[in-house]
C-alpha cells in the first residue's frame, strides 16, 4: 500500500496526466523530424489540450504538480504523497 | 577536428554510414499502452528478448 494514502481518483488522474504527457514527448520527437505531418500535428494538439485540462483539474483538486503553478495558502506544492511514494502498479 | 581522436585516413573506406529509413506515422498505441511500452509507435516497439538465442548468438532482438 502507498506510504501515504492516495485516493483511487487521484492516482488515476495522475496516471492519465503521465500518459498524456508521454504522448506529447513522442509526438514532439516525431514532429521534430516530420514538421509537416498533419496527422501528427492533430494528435499533438489534441493531447496538448487534454494535458492542460487534466493538469489544471489535478492542481485545483490536489495541489500543485509543478512549482510553476499558482497556489493557495499554504503552498500546496509540498503536499503528500511524493511520486516515489506512490505505487503505480496498483491502480 | 580534435587532433587527439582524429587520424589521417588516406582514401580508406568510411568508418560507418547510418541508414535510417524515414518513418511514416500510421497507427499509434493508446496513451496507456504507449506509456507501458515506452513508445507511441508500434513500428518502433522492439523489446529485448534475452531468452531466444539464435545461431548468430546475442539473440537480443524480438
Amino acid at each position: 500500500m502507498d506510504k501515504d494514502f492516495i485516493s483511487k481518483e487521484q492516482k488515476k488522474l495522475l496516471k492519465e496526466i503521465m500518459e498524456a504527457n508521454f504522448v506529447l514527448v513522442e509526438t514532439n520527437l516525431y514532429l521534430d523530424s516530420h514538421p509537416t505531418d498533419e496527422g501528427a500535428l492533430r494528435l499533438h494538439n489534441t493531447y496538448s489540450q487534454r494535458y492542460k485540462e487534466l493538469l489544471s483539474l489535478y492542481e485545483a483538486k490536489y495541489g500543485l504538480l509543478r512549482y510553476t503553478g499558482m497556489s493557495g495558502c499554504p503552498w500546496s506544492y509540498i503536499n503528500e504523497p511524493w511520486p516515489w511514494e506512490i505505487n503505480f502498479d496498483v491502480i | 577536428m580534435n587532433r587527439d581522436y582524429y587520424y589521417e585516413r588516406r582514401g580508406e573506406k568510411m568508418l560507418a554510414r547510418a541508414y535510417v529509413p524515414i518513418q511514416i506515422m500510421n497507427q499509434v498505441y493508446s496513451p496507456s499502452e504507449a506509456l507501458k511500452k515506452g513508445t507511441l509507435f508500434p513500428e518502433l516497439y522492439r523489446p529485448y528478448k534475452a531468452e531466444k538465442m539464435d545461431i548468430g548468438g546475442g539473440g537480443f532482438y524480438g
